[in-house]
């Protein structure tokens, strides 16, 4: 049964990864045994090359893959399916081609109930916030990759998940794009204070993404670092000293775990 | 406009082509008729009042037998694609029946249903069936992995899928295999004259043949290809309606 979550506000396991192993078929582990938290509120970052296991654990914090061994908790309840407590966006789109933007930002919503007016103005407030008001009536196919992925978050958020997860969704995107989506991406998880847990290979996105991070490989976390940069994030921190010496000390911590 | 201009005028120059042939080489006309003995009696069978009947015969078989068969096949591939089981024990036996010439079963249908229509449909159905039903099946078979996991993450039950997520995105495949059965449903329905058909444009052919009519043969020909022309065109324009999202971009 999908967990409501009954937290407190400052609940420092809000997300719990405890020992969570994982392997398919009789691969060698792609997960294993990795311990982590993420306080109620907080945006925490994977970094790691392709093939080091991001995705799957991700997709074991989402409930669509159950640990061999260990758990997955969230506010305390072990996690055995996907609920509607998690959001969940795709390295692609995933948009369908057949529904306008507001159809797809409201498919969570349509799955469960019928739309309601008050639904429908949820949905344009938060293409809004995308600045995409003026393609609501459109079709995914008339948009372009970065206004597909704003719409991909959108929908991800349209229930107030609790927790949000985010499988490198703007890997696709031209570098403009990508830092107008993470300056989206924070302005949106803000407004319900959501849980965030996102997995990249940009480094430079984790850092200003992220009150944490962590480097991923071979199936295990090695190199956890708190970024200390100060809330909001701006694009000019990008350029300062603070926010590249993070970015080195990640970067050295991935050769070396690699 | 320049490609379907060159059309039009590489078919008038064929016909003219075959009109002089048929007039300079002296060939008899029971063999191969002039063009314009083919349109003097396509003309007077139109006039006449003799035409409309029978193409309205075959026209309401293709349409029934298309109906039928599209209808049964898309049931049958949704219930094949879904259930795995099912599909590994009833392919074989559903490839096997398509192999079978179903021409070969008209005699048996004529036993079954009698002569006229009824035969003829089924003919015809059983011919349309099987595009649609594979397409059915390997369409709903293909959807994205990626999109299918976003349904289950959003809870969606096993019919939500199928029905909001599955079948928009097999729809091309589906429409493909449509106008695959639409070409079929006009030889299915032809044929299955030949065999069992007391009137329609099929029969009216065995009756031309049985008199030697050559000229009345050809113009059921064009009839027929009109015919087809217009259900194709009917099926894309079909297509691009339900696509018309698919499509975009």
């Amino acid at each position: 049964m999908p967990i409501e979550p009954q937290v407190e506000p400052h609940d420092p396991d809000f997300v719990a990864i405890e020992r969570a192993s994982y392997r398919y078929g009789t691969d060698p582990a792609t997960v294993d045994g990795v311990d982590w938290a993420i306080p109620r509120g907080a945006i925490h970052c994977l970094v790691g090359r392709s093939g080091s296991g991001k995705t799957t654990l991700l997709k074991l914090a989402a409930g669509l893959l159950l640990p061999d061994q260990g758990a997955v908790r969230i506010a305390g309840a072990t996690l055995r399916e996907p609920g509607s407590q998690i959001g969940f966006v795709f390295q692609q789109p995933t948009l369908l081609d057949w529904h306008s933007v507001t159809d797809n930002v409201l498919l969570p919503i349509s799955l469960k109930q019928k739309v309601r007016p008050q639904h429908r103005k949820k949905a344009a407030e938060l293409l809004e916030l995308v600045s995409l008001s003026a393609f609501a009536q459109r079709h995914p196919s008339e948009l372009s990759g970065g206004q597909q992925s704003r719409v991909a978050v959108a929908r991800a958020l349209i229930a107030e998940p609790a927790v949000l997860l985010l499988d490198e969704p703007f890997a696709a995107l031209d570098a403009l794009t990508r830092e107008e989506l993470q300056d989206d991406l924070l302005r949106l998880c803000a407004l319900h204070r959501t849980t965030v847990l996102f997995v990249t290979h940009d480094i430079a996105e984790a850092v200003y993404l992220a009150d944490r991070v962590a480097i991923m490989a071979a199936g295990r976390l090695h190199h956890e670092l708190t970024i200390d940069l100060p809330r909001p994030r701006n694009r000019e921190m990008r350029y300062g000293q603070a926010f590249n010496a993070l970015c080195r000390e990640l970067r050295q911590a991935m050769d070396c775990a690699s | 406009m320049i490609p379907r201009l060159s059309s039009a005028l590489l078919l008038l120059a064929l016909l003219a082509g075959w009109e002089l042939y048929c007039r300079s080489s002296g060939v008899s006309s029971l063999i191969v008729p002039a063009p314009s003995a083919v349109l003097a009696t396509l003309w007077s069978e139109v006039a006449s009042g003799r035409l409309l009947p029978h193409l309205r015969i075959t026209a309401t078989e293709m349409t029934l037998g298309l109906a039928l068969g599209c209808a049964i096949g898309l049931v049958t591939g949704i219930v094949l694609a879904e259930a795995e089981f099912l599909r590994r024990l009833l392919h074989p036996y559903i490839v096997a029946s398509q192999v079978v010439p179903k021409l070969a079963l008209g005699p048996l249908f004529i036993i079954w249903f009698g002569f006229g229509m009824t035969s003829t449909i089924v003919i015809t159905a059983l011919i349309c069936f099987f595009p649609l039903m594979e397409n059915t099946v390997t369409g709903l078979r293909q959807v994205d992995p990626a999109r299918r996991e976003l349904f289950r993450m959003l809870g969606a039950s096993r019919l939500q899928t199928l029905l909001r997520l599955k079948l928009p995105s097999a729809l091309p495949m589906i429409m493909a295999g449509l106008r695959v059965a639409v070409v079929l449903a006009l030889v299915g329905a032809v044929v299955g004259e030949f065999i069992g058909g007391r009137a329609g444009l099929g029969a009216s052919i065995i009756a031309a043949q049985s008199v030697m009519d050559s000229s009345l043969m050809f113009a059921l020909f064009v009839v027929i290809t009109l015919l087809g022309m217009l259900f194709y065109q009917a099926a894309l324009w079909v297509e691009r309606l339900m696509l018309r999202h698919h499509l975009k971009g």
